[in-house]
């Protein structure tokens, strides 16, 4: 299995530009790509036999001012995962998409419109609402939301006499 | 919320509550977690029917409607749709602590803390989750009550509509659905 896999890394490092590349399990790998480069990567990679996209998520790495895209394809055949990750600016973030290469992108592109605000050139439906109706404030999945505060401001609380909390390792 | 607890009822309603008692169809809700301690509570280990409870397809059919753990404002929406639909007298009955007061989810930008704000609980069942025991302990305690004529709910919603509407808009907006499959 390794071995299939370190082929299939030094094969697709030798035809795309990545910045950096990770062994996660012995059946999943990771790679960096610049985001210009995403799509004729994914493609590529579709052509190779990844054929199935898991996923497409986001992750805020608040502390950089980015974000992180991450599309994660699954290849059938020899049972291999590989995780695409690019970097894309937290300040208006704009991409384009992918649903020329992935068709179920339609979907994903939504969600993560609707829990990060990054906006997808090319896909019509991108800022349909998927799963939260009617929602008012930032994105909630943004480090910066804060879900206390807006549980506070929207859902009322029961008045309890008596808050009973439990200690794990000595903290509240 | 405090329901009446005098038993002011005419002769019909209490023969009308005796037999309602004894067969009660019940709709439940399953958002949350707690769905998983029906199956075992309706079949043969427990069997809730030897208490003349059964499942029933419909909410304009049923007479308890269970919400069996958390809900998030785009389900309450769906549960206020679904109660509204039942017919009189109708009761619910709420499953675990996210319904008494947010539960593990107290903190969530999607769902709410305190059901009885917004549709009338006429009895909760605490826990996370309430075994199959708890839960056929909650029908028994709610036979009695209808018994006793004093499971209101229903008509503290009737009355108090207003006050229930109110709390419904502040924390959703909207109570009328709109999704795109629908539409
Ligand atoms: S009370 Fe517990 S079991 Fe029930 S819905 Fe909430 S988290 Fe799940």
């Amino acid at each position: 299995m390794m071995n299939s896999m370190n082929n299939i890394i030094k094969q697709i490092d030798d035809v795309l530009t990545i910045t950096n590349s990770e062994i996660i399990t012995n059946r999943q790998f990771a790679i960096d790509i610049n985001s210009g480069d995403v799509h004729q990567s994914l493609a590529y990679l579709k052509s190779i036999g990844f054929t199935q996209l898991s996923i497409l998520t986001c992750i805020d790495l608040i502390a950089n001012n980015e974000f992180q895209l991450i599309y994660i394809l699954n290849n059938w055949e020899l049972g291999l995962f590989v995780i695409v990750r690019t970097i894309i600016p937290r300040d208006n973030p704009a991409f384009v998409t992918i649903i020329n290469i992935f068709p179920g992108a339609k979907y994903y592109e939504r969600e993560v419109h609707e829990f990060f605000g990054v906006t997808f050139e090319g896909n019509d439906s991108y800022s349909k609402p998927l799963l939260l109706e009617i929602w008012d404030d930032i994105p909630p999945l943004r480090k910066d939301f804060d879900p206390q505060v807006y549980s506070d401001s929207k859902f009322p609380k029961r008045d309890l006499d008596k808050i009973y909390r439990s200690k794990i390792g000595g903290v509240d | 919320m405090v329901l009446e607890n005098q038993d002011n009822r005419n002769l019909w309603e209490k023969i009308g509550d005796f037999f309602s008692a004894n067969s009660i169809w019940m709709k439940w809700y399953c958002t949350g977690c707690g769905a998983i301690e029906l199956p075992p509570t309706m079949t043969s280990r427990f069997d809730m029917e030897r208490l003349g409870m059964g499942p029933m397809a419909t909410p304009r059919q049923a007479d308890v409607l269970l919400i069996t753990g958390y809900l998030s404002s785009k389900t309450l929406r769906r549960v206020i749709y679904s109660y509204e639909q039942m017919q009189d007298p109708k009761y619910i009955v709420a499953f675990g602590s996210c319904t008494i007061n947010g539960g593990i989810y107290y903190d969530s930008y999607a769902t709410i803390n305190q059901l009885d704000k917004y549709i009338p609980v006429d009895l909760y069942i605490a826990g996370c989750m309430p075994r199959p025991e708890g839960i056929m302990n909650a029908f028994a305690d709610l036979i009695t009550m209808i018994k006793k004529g004093q499971a209101n709910g229903w008509r503290h919603y009737q009355e108090n509509y207003e006050w229930y509407k109110q709390n419904q808009l502040d924390s959703l907006k909207e109570v009328i659905i709109h999704d795109e499959f629908h539409e």
